[in-house]
């Protein structure tokens, strides 16, 4: 901390989070662009990250263990990219926070099939005030939803971008990803335009 | 040591760290990079278990999540430790450009640069 990280001659890190319901492809999705096989993490939860001030002595604080799925892009300009999964279980929501502070972005992957599995995510990230473009998979070979039809089922604003995706194929996510740091510069311009 | 057994070590994980898992502190981001120090590579011999497999791992800039992955530790033990490496001088540790600590133009700027890299790709 102290020195910004520019000021270094080393590599920068950057995140974006891939959010969606259990099942949707998000690690297919950080898979087909990383440039590691996407590697699991776990994360040890007891009861003092759940809120609960005290840690009881005598040993009797539960833990959970969360798993997150990641991914590496060395970008230009010493940058490195990573691309994080959340956990898909709606109990580990609460580790999402953990998983957007600092991010550029999110993206919101969305089967057609099971909309609702993914609007858990859609009210995380307004409300946290995380920028976000929803990204409709069309891995199962559906046919390509109206996105306007799923603008109207997530209820989300005008300006979200909704993307079609096959999250199997590195161009398309590629493509998401551009989405996702064009509306967060969006974002910041009129943001700065506004103060 | 009483923790050594034939296979390995047998410990619960905040063992490894004395209890400490870095709760109330603002945690050490996920993606925030490791790089081990030309002090802390000549001092490499003093650290033993998941400290000194975070030194050598980190010899190329390593995010604490890949760490914790490498490691096959819950990313809480490599946070705590990695932290004490910087205290002793023995690893650097680069946080993200987070958008809230930064002024809306250099934020900006990082952007066109992470959206001219993404496109390169």
């Amino acid at each position: 901390m102290g020195s910004k990280p520019s000021d270094r001659t080393g590599l920068t890190p950057v995140k974006i989070v891939v959010a969606g319901g259990f099942g949707v492809g998000k690690t297919t999705f950080v898979g087909a662009i990383s440039e590691i096989e996407p590697l699991r993490s776990e994360a040890i939860i007891t009861d003092a990250s759940l809120g609960v001030d005290e840690i009881v002595a005598d040993g009797t604080k539960t833990e959970t263990t969360v798993a997150m799925d990641f991914g590496r892009i060395s970008l230009k300009h010493h940058l490195v990219l990573y691309l994080f999964g959340t956990p898909g279980q709606d109990r580990f929501h609460f580790m999402w926070d953990e998983l957007a502070r600092g991010a550029i972005g999110a993206v919101v992957l969305v089967d057609t099939r099971r909309i609702e599995a993914c609007f858990a995510a859609v009210d995380f990230f307004e409300k946290r005030g995380t920028p976000f473009v929803v990204a409709i998979n069309t891995f199962h070979g559906r046919r390509v939803h109206d996105p306007e039809l799923v603008r109207e089922a997530l209820r989300i604003a005008p300006e979200v971008p909704i993307v079609h995706c096959d999250a199997r194929v590195r161009v398309d996510v590629q493509k998401v990803l551009v989405a996702v740091v064009e509306h967060s510069l969006e974002r910041v311009m009129s943001e700065a335009a506004a103060s | 040591m009483s923790d050594v057994m034939a296979g390995g070590r047998i410990v619960r994980p905040y063992t490894m760290t004395g209890g400490r898992s870095g709760v109330g502190l603002v945690p050490i981001a996920l993606e925030a990079l490791v790089t081990v120090t030309p002090a802390g590579m000549r001092m490499r011999g003093r650290f033993r278990w998941e400290s000194a497999e975070i030194l050598a791992h980190s010899r190329k800039e390593t995010a604490i999540v890949e760490l914790a992955a490498i490691l096959d530790v819950p990313v809480g033990v490599v946070r705590v430790l990695a932290a004490d490496l910087r205290d002793q001088g023995a690893v650097a540790i680069t946080e993200p450009p987070g958008a809230t600590d930064t002024a809306d133009s250099d934020y900006a700027e990082l952007l066109h640069k992470v959206l001219d890299g993404i496109k390169a790709l």
